[in-house]
């Protein structure tokens, strides 16, 4: 029951993270051994979902602090980019999946905790009171980093597509 | 106000959480600066793109994985089930007494005393031993002597002769 329900949103988060897909299955495989393993711990009066994100968010930091993925490259987007039909024509969707491309690779410039409050905000969509709980931090430090995180993302969409275009 | 000061502000004035004073100053400050009404554009651009990245699916293998995770920490657990038995627990105790006796006297600075004292006290415990043999010898030598007097005696007395005759 817990994999049918929480497995998806697990495995997204720590591809999104760690941007790698391999990396990701370890990481998913890890964060359930250490749910298992914490499951006695859980305060039935806490939502299960925060407490899971908490764990994640935990173990992802960990492992970015002990292993230093900002080193590594991230997996090509466009392997695993599903080309959106909500676009009124095709020359718009090539145009945003080329900045989803360069924000998906200028998360390596992020800090950990950053990327962390941005993916939390941005990608799942959390309220700000929500991702305080999860990390632990006080509301007006996660606006912050959310706020710093986007700076960071479009300034380097701004950065990259004026290379492009020779500017 | 300084472009530095509406940088702060973007990410708020996007997701509209100014006050009317700030959110004021923020689009006046945007009509007239090109470099930060770009720079919103792109955070805008930012945001949308975020919230449109794919989910992937899970694959299969990794499904099967997950699933069997229980099933392993459970064989895991039940293979280290006979170190908590309390029938054990005396064996543990004593192996624990003679592990820290054992390691006292290893550590022990003056591991040398120790030992001559060791040597001593076996030394006196053989000695003891040898004088009990010794004496235990004597008290046999002498009984043999006294054996044939012993049973003339009991020959002797009036009930055994009574019997014979």
């Amino acid at each position: 029951m817990l994999v049918n329900a929480y497995s998806k949103r697990t495995f997204n988060m720590a591809f999104q993270f760690s941007g790698s897909y391999e990396e990701a299955e370890d990481l998913t495989q890890e964060i359930f051994l250490k749910l298992y393993n914490s499951l006695s711990k859980y305060n039935f009066e806490k939502n299960f979902s925060a407490w899971l994100l908490t764990l994640t968010r935990n173990h992802l930091i960990d492992q970015y602090r002990k292993t230093k993925w900002e080193k590594k490259i991230r997996d090509d987007f466009n392997e695993y980019s599903l080309v959106s039909d909500t676009f009124t024509s095709p020359e718009e969707g090539i145009l945003k999946e080329e900045s989803k491309k360069l924000i998906w690779e200028g998360f390596n410039h992020l800090s950990s905790e950053i990327r962390m409050a941005v993916i939390l905000r941005d990608i799942q969509g959390k309220r700000y009171d929500e991702i305080a709980e999860i990390m632990s931090l006080p509301l007006g430090t996660v606006k912050s980093r959310v706020n710093r995180g986007r700076l960071q993302l479009a300034k380097i969409l701004k950065e990259k597509k004026e290379d492009k275009n020779g500017m | 106000m300084v472009c530095k000061g509406i940088e702060e502000l973007l990410s708020p004035y996007l997701e509209d959480e100014l006050n009317p004073e700030e959110k004021l100053a923020v689009e006046e400050h945007l009509k007239t600066c090109q470099i930060c009404a770009d720079l919103f554009s792109f955070m805008k651009e930012t945001k949308e793109s975020l919230a449109d990245f794919p989910e992937l699916e899970v694959n299969e293998n990794l499904i099967n994985q997950l699933y069997s995770i229980p099933s392993k920490k459970k064989r895991f657990k039940l293979s280290l089930d006979f170190l908590v038995r309390p029938s054990l627990q005396p064996i543990f105790t004593a192996a624990t007494i003679l592990l820290i006796m054992i390691s006292f006297y290893i550590f022990h600075p003056n591991k040398n005393l120790i030992d001559k004292s060791i040597d001593r006290q076996i030394h006196l415990g053989f000695s003891k031993i040898g004088r009990l043999y010794a004496k235990a010898e004597s008290f046999t030598d002498s009984l043999a002597e006294y054996k044939d007097n012993i049973l003339v005696s009991i020959k002797n007395v009036k009930f055994f002769r009574e019997n014979e005759e």
